[in-house]
């Protein structure tokens, strides 16, 4: 792309290079974005050239499939395993705490446990006050993600549902599953970085408020003294611009990084099902068992990194007090 | 360089950086309905969770923790204190082993006070009982004595009387009682 604008040097017009700078790194980022999506098509495609019949390149999950519709709210496939999900941990919470022990035993003490050592990894990583404040959503996201990412490969997730019959009368193709891995439609997992997005302001602003907020983003780091006190606030003003790109984007990363892994997986075990038929029973299972990693380490990225992104908003740094 | 064909470029730049969203959201599925759908799910379904899946045992957790804090507090104080007391019973030990000892010495100073005063007195009574023994005897000795050149004397004067035949006046009857005496006492 040429633009005279980017060949032009003015020394006084630093404001204007600095909305250049940031559109320029927006393009990048956009482009890393495209990138994205690219590999992230690759890899549904990658996986659709195993199969061998031309409708098979729809053989993917369905990307939209709303079952009801509330006017503004719509449930859709993966909203009712959300709530299968979320109904199903409720009552086993419930029944592993309807009668506690001082010795805990059976449920109570694997939910004492699941929840206990969750609490303290937290609290190792985020610190004592803050996972007081953020626990509930941290735990939802971990327990959650982890939960429906399982879930998702349960079967009947995904193959039982409506579609159009094949002269034979089978369904080569579920065109609207009755349930669907969760963590696989992208609304869901942008939904959730946006919660968190909206969460972590707040906790930012609670930490800092609104002026240690904007210093915390902007202010320069470190003791200096006379010109290069001056030159650091510069470099910090502009480091606080690409601070903020990279925050606008964790939305993005999260909800990507997590629809990408678990829709890759589930059209990868669609796909091996489909290699060959009469193995169809056997050649999944090794993926079955990656999957299940696949589903643990996605939900601790996500907690992980979205709990280190509130510990580094929230804590104080020497002379940001 | 005009401030317009900036203007024009970054709304280029924002222009395909919306269109290139719009159509990557399109590719995985994006529909704002749906995602406005999602995210009241999840509020929801968090909520749910932190009121009746994560708050029964972090209330749970938080007694125990709470229990076992009070529980270590209450064996510390238990502790200072066994401590406290068994310093005192030291103490008291101490003080009691000092007195009793301090009695002891009191006693046997006052025993051996009252063994010597005893003594003494013994001593003293038992010189005063010889004294008088002594002087009982020395008054038994003469007046045996006394009794015994009387009786000596009138022997001699007897026999005297016998052997000469004669009859011994008053002044011989004397000497030789007196010179009998003499010879008894002698």
């Amino acid at each position: 792309m040429h633009n005279p604008v980017f060949s032009t040097y003015s020394p006084t017009s630093i404001g204007r290079r600095l909305r250049l700078f940031v559109l320029s790194l927006l393009l990048f980022s956009s482009s890393g974005l495209g990138l994205l999506a690219s590999e992230a098509s690759h890899e549904v495609i990658s996986a659709s050239t195993h199969e061998t019949h031309a409708e098979h390149a729809h053989q993917g999950l369905t990307p939209n499939a709303p079952l009801i519709d509330l006017g503004i709210f719509k449930v859709t496939n993966s909203m009712i395993v959300t709530w299968i999900v979320a109904l199903g941990i409720i009552v086993f919470a419930q029944y592993a705490t309807r009668k506690i022990k001082d010795v805990p035993d059976g449920a109570q003490n694997f939910w004492e446990w699941l929840v206990e050592s969750l609490h303290d990894f937290l609290e190792s990583i985020i610190g004592h006050d803050l996972v007081k404040k953020t626990f509930w959503f941290f735990a939802t996201l971990f327990i959650f993600i982890l939960f429906t990412n399982w879930a998702g490969l349960i079967p009947g997730v995904g193959t039982i549902g409506w579609g159009v019959p094949n002269a034979q009368g089978g369904l080569d193709h579920i065109a609207r599953p009755l349930f669907r891995g969760v963590n696989a439609d992208l609304n869901m997992t942008l939904g959730m970085a946006t919660i968190f997005f909206a969460c972590w302001i707040v906790w930012a602003l609670q930490a800092n408020g609104p002026g240690g907020f904007v210093l915390h983003i902007f202010g320069p780091k470190g003791k200096t003294e006379g010109f290069m006190k001056a030159m650091m606030i510069v470099v910090f003003i502009l480091v606080g611009f690409l601070e903020i790109v990279s925050i606008m984007f964790r939305p993005v990363s999260l909800s990507f990084r997590l629809y990408g892994n678990v829709f890759a997986g589930e059209n990868m075990l669609e796909s091996m099902s489909n290699l060959v038929p009469s193995l169809s029973w056997l050649i999944p299972v090794p993926f079955y068992f990656m999957e299940l990693l696949v589903g643990l380490v996605q939900a601790l990225v996500f907690m992980l990194l979205t709990s280190v992104f509130t510990l580094l908003i929230c804590q104080h740094e020497e002379g940001h007090h | 360089m005009t401030f317009t064909p900036l203007i024009a470029a970054e709304g280029g730049i924002v222009d395909s950086l919306v269109e290139s969203a719009q159509r990557t959201g399109e590719t995985f599925g994006f529909n704002a309905w749906l995602f406005f759908s999602q995210i009241i799910s999840f509020v929801i379904v968090a909520i749910l969770l932190q009121k009746f899946a994560y708050k029964p045992i972090l209330t749970v957790l938080e007694e125990r923790r709470k229990r076992i804090a009070d529980g270590l507090a209450n064996a510390d104080k238990i502790k200072q204190q066994l401590a406290e007391s068994e310093q005192r019973y030291q103490e008291i030990l101490t003080k009691a082993n000092t007195e009793a000892q301090k009695m002891i010495d009191e006693a046997r100073a006052s025993a051996a006070a009252v063994k010597e005063k005893e003594t003494q007195r013994a001593i003293g009574e038992a010189e005063q009982i010889l004294v008088k023994a002594r002087e009982a005897a020395a008054m038994e000795h003469t007046k045996m004595l006394a009794e015994l050149k009387r009786e000596v004397g009138r022997l001699v004067i007897g026999t005297t009387t016998k052997v000469t035949g004669k009859v011994l006046n008053a002044d011989d009857q004397k000497r030789l009682s007196e010179e009998a005496a003499r010879e008894v006492a002698a």
